[in-house]
C-alpha cells in the first residue's frame, strides 16, 4: 500500500478555502521527496459536493465525513473524527493550515496518532534524503530548520502550514469524481457550541479604505497614537489602523485592528509605523498595493514586505514628514 | 477549585538575537534580560481574576526551564499565584513542545486541577502546541484563543469565547476539568504587588528534576537556526530624516498616492 500525504481540507461548508490550495501546493513540493500520494480529508456537515469538487479538480482521492454539529469548528468532534478517518488510512504526512482551528487540532492529533508535530511551516528544504521544514521564530526574526526522524505510517508527521507561505495551486481538471463518503456521529458532550458573536471589526471603514496609516507597539504610549492620526491628515482620505497589542492595551478600539483576527485590508497605500511584521499582521495587509514601513529596527521582518523602507524613530520622523508635506501644500513665497 | 497556569520565560522583546555556534540555541550575555511570555501573563491574570471572584481558589504556576526561569515563577507569585512548580531542565539545546507538554501533564496528572491555563503560544518559538498537547495527554477538552471565560456557579462548567479569523467569536460551554489557551486582550495583566513580591522571595518552589520525568518517544528535532534571507524588494531610503521625508513624498506623488 502506498502511503499518503494527507491534506486536511479547510472549507466553510460551501467553498474550499484558499488555505487548502496552499496546502496542495505544499504537498506537491513535499511529494517530490517522497513516494507518498496526496489524499484529501474533509470533515463537515455536508461534504459530498466539496469532496467531489476536490477530487474532480485535483484527481486526488477525497475521503469525506459528514458529522453533525461541525458547521462551526468544534475541537472535540473534529479531533475524534479526524483521528478516526486518518487511522483507517496509511499516512506518513498530515498537512493542516496554521489557522486558529489547525493550531487546535494538529498538536492533539500528533498525540492520538503517536506522531510528531511541527507548526507554522513556511518551506521545505532537502539535503540528500533528509527533509527540513522551515519555520519562523521570534516573530520572523529567526528561522529554524526542523527535522523529524523516522516518519512512517505508524508515526506520522503532522505539519501546519503558515497562511501565505505558498502560492495557492488551484487545478481545474474535470475528472469524474470518485470519493469515499461516510457519515459519523461523534457528538461530544464535554463541549457544547452556544453560538457566534460578531467581530468588533464588522463594518469597520478599514476594509474599503484606500489609504491606511497604522501604528504598532512602537508608539510606546497611548498618547503617541496622535502621531498616527497626524500622519493620516496629509492624505485627503486616510483611515487609521493598529496592530493587535495597541487594541489589547485599549489605546485604539478593536475595530481598528488590522490582521488575521481583525480586518483584512487592501488599500492602495498602507503605512506601517512601529509594527514588527508578525505573520498575523502580515496576513491582513498582503493585498495592499504599496507598503511604506517606518520602523527604527532595520531587522524588523515587516521590511520584507515593504516597497519603501524607512529606518527611523517614528516619533521624530512623522512630525518632519508632516511638516515637509505641508510645505508643499502652501504656495511658495508666502 | 484548583488552577494550574503554565508559564514560560522568554527573552525580553526587542533583545538582540545571537545564534550560538552549535546553531541549536541562542547566546545570552550578561545584559540579556528575560520576562514572562506575554500570552502567559494574560493566563496568570485570568487565574487571579477567577480567584478574586470565587474566593476558594488555589493557583499553581508551573514552568519548565533552567534555573534562571525561576525568576518567571517568582514574578507569578508576586502577581498572585499561590505556589510554584519548577521542572528544572538544564540541558542545552532545543526542547520541543511535546517534551514540555508531557512533563507538565505528568506532574499535573495526580494534582486534580479543575482548570489548566496556558498562553496561546510563546513569543520566542511560536509553536502554540503546549496547551493542546497537555489537554490531549490528560484526555481533557481544550479550547484556544480564549478571550473571555466564565465558570458556572456550581463550578462544573466554563463558558468561553474563542476568537476566530476575522475577530468573530465562537461560544462554547465546556465541562471542567479542561485546558484553555489564552489570547491577549482577555484582561489587563497587573503588576506584582510589593507585599506579594516580599512573600514570593521567601517561598520555596516545588522543584522537580526533568531527568526524573519520562521523555516522549517521537519528537521533532531542531537542525539549525538561521536568520531569514532578506527578500525585500523595497527601496531603502538614505540620508537625514528630512531627506527621507522629501524622497518619500516624491515617491508617493510619482505613484499618485499623495
Ligand atoms: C491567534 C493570533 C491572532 C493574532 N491576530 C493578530 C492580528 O489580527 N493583528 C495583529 O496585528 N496581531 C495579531 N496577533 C499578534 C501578533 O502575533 C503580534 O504579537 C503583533 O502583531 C505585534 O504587534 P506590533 O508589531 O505592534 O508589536 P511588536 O512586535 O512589539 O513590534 C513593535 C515594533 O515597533 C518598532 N519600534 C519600537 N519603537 C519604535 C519607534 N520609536 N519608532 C519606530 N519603530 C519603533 C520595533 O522595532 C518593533 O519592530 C495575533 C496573534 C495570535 C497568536
Amino acid at each position: 500500500m502506498t502511503e499518503n500525504i494527507a491534506i486536511i481540507t479547510a472549507h466553510d461548508g460551501k467553498n474550499i478555502s484558499t488555505s487548502t490550495w496552499e496546502l496542495y501546493a505544499f504537498a506537491k513540493k513535499l511529494k517530490v521527496h517522497t513516494t507518498a500520494d496526496i489524499c484529501f480529508f474533509l470533515v463537515g456537515e455536508d461534504t459530498r459536493k466539496l469532496a467531489e469538487e476536490i477530487n474532480s479538480r485535483t484527481g486526488c482521492p477525497a475521503i469525506a465525513a459528514d458529522v453533525p454539529n461541525t458547521g462551526n469548528y468544534h475541537g472535540e468532534i473534529y479531533k475524534k473524527t479526524l483521528a478516526h478517518l486518518l487511522a483507517e488510512h496509511s499516512n506518513d504526512y498530515i498537512l493542516a493550515p496554521h489557522s486558529i482551528s489547525g493550531m487546535d487540532y494538529a498538536p492533539a492529533l500528533s498525540i492520538i496518532l503517536n506522531g510528531s508535530c511541527i507548526t507554522g511551516v513556511e518551506d521545505i528544504k532537502a539535503e540528500g534524503d533528509v527533509l527540513y521544514f522551515v519555520r519562523a521564530m521570534f516573530n520572523g526574526k529567526l528561522q529554524a530548520d526542523m527535522q523529524s526522524q523516522g516518519v512512517s505510517n505508524s508515526s506520522p508527521l503532522i505539519l501546519t502550514l503558515q497562511p501565505g507561505a505558498f502560492k495557492p495551486l488551484q487545478p481545474n481538471k474535470k475528472l469524474s469524481p470518485k470519493i469515499i463518503h461516510g457519515r459519523f456521529d461523534f457528538s461530544e458532550d464535554r463541549m457544547r457550541y452556544q453560538g457566534k458573536l460578531p467581530s468588533p471589526s464588522q463594518g469597520s471603514n478599514l476594509a474599503k479604505a484606500e489609504v491606511i496609516v497604522s501604528g504598532g507597539r512602537g508608539i510606546e504610549e497611548q498618547e503617541n497614537y496622535q502621531f498616527i492620526e497626524m500622519l493620516a491628515t496629509i492624505f485627503p482620505r486616510a483611515a487609521t489602523g493598529a496592530s493587535r497589542p495597541i487594541c489589547d492595551y485599549g489605546w485604539a478600539p478593536y475595530k481598528k485592528q488590522v490582521g488575521a483576527t481583525g480586518t483584512i485590508v487592501s488599500p492602495k497605500l498602507y503605512i506601517a509605523c512601529g509594527i514588527s511584521g508578525s505573520t498575523q499582521h502580515l496576513q491582513g495587509i498582503r493585498d495592499s498595493r504599496f507598503i511604506v514601513v517606518i520602523n527604527k529596527d532595520p531587522t524588523a521582518p515587516i521590511f520584507q514586505v515593504a516597497d519603501v523602507c524607512i529606518v527611523e524613530d517614528l516619533i521624530k520622523f512623522i512630525p518632519i514628514l508632516v511638516e515637509e508635506s505641508q510645505k508643499r501644500k502652501t504656495p511658495k513665497g508666502n | 477549585m484548583k488552577l494550574l497556569v503554565c508559564i514560560k520565560q522568554v527573552m525580553e522583546s526587542g533583545s538582540e538575537i545571537i545564534i550560538d555556534d552549535s546553531r541549536h540555541g541562542l547566546t545570552y550575555s550578561n545584559v540579556t534580560r528575560f520576562e514572562i511570555n506575554k500570552y502567559d501573563e494574560y493566563a496568570i491574570e485570568e487565574a487571579i481574576l477567577i480567584k478574586e471572584k470565587f474566593g476558594n481558589v488555589h493557583i499553581d504556576a508551573i514552568t519548565v526551564g533552567p534555573s534562571r526561569s525561576g525568576d518567571a515563577l517568582r514574578r507569578a507569585l508576586g502577581i498572585g499565584a499561590d505556589e510554584a512548580i519548577h521542572i528544572l531542565d538544564e540541558t542545552k539545546g532545543y526542547r520541543p513542545p511535546i517534551t514540555t507538554a508531557s512533563w507538565i501533564a505528568e506532574v499535573a496528572k495526580d494534582r486534580n486541577y479543575d482548570l489548566i491555563l496556558t498562553g496561546i503560544m510563546s513569543d520566542d518559538e511560536m509553536n502554540g502546541q503546549t496547551g493542546p498537547m497537555i489537554a490531549q495527554i490528560l484526555n481533557r477538552p481544550c479550547a484556544g484563543t480564549i478571550i473571555k471565560e466564565e465558570i458556572s456557579s456550581d463550578g462544573k462548567t466554563i463558558t468561553i469565547e474563542r476568537e476566530i479569523e476575522g475577530g468573530a467569536k465562537d461560544v462554547f460551554q465546556i465541562d471542567l476539568p479542561c485546558v484553555l489557551a489564552v489570547q491577549t486582550g482577555i484582561n489587563s495583566p497587573r503588576y506584582p504587588s510589593l507585599s506579594k513580591v516580599m512573600r514570593a522571595k521567601k517561598k520555596t518552589f516545588d522543584l522537580i528534576l526533568a531527568e526524573s520525568l519520562k521523555k516522549p518517544g517521537q519528537q521533532p528535532k531542531l537542525h539549525a537556526l538561521g536568520f531569514p534571507q532578506k527578500m525585500s524588494h523595497g527601496i531603502v531610503l538614505e540620508g537625514s530624516p528630512q531627506e527621507k521625508a522629501v524622497q518619500l513624498l516624491d515617491i508617493l506623488v510619482s505613484k499618485s498616492l499623495a
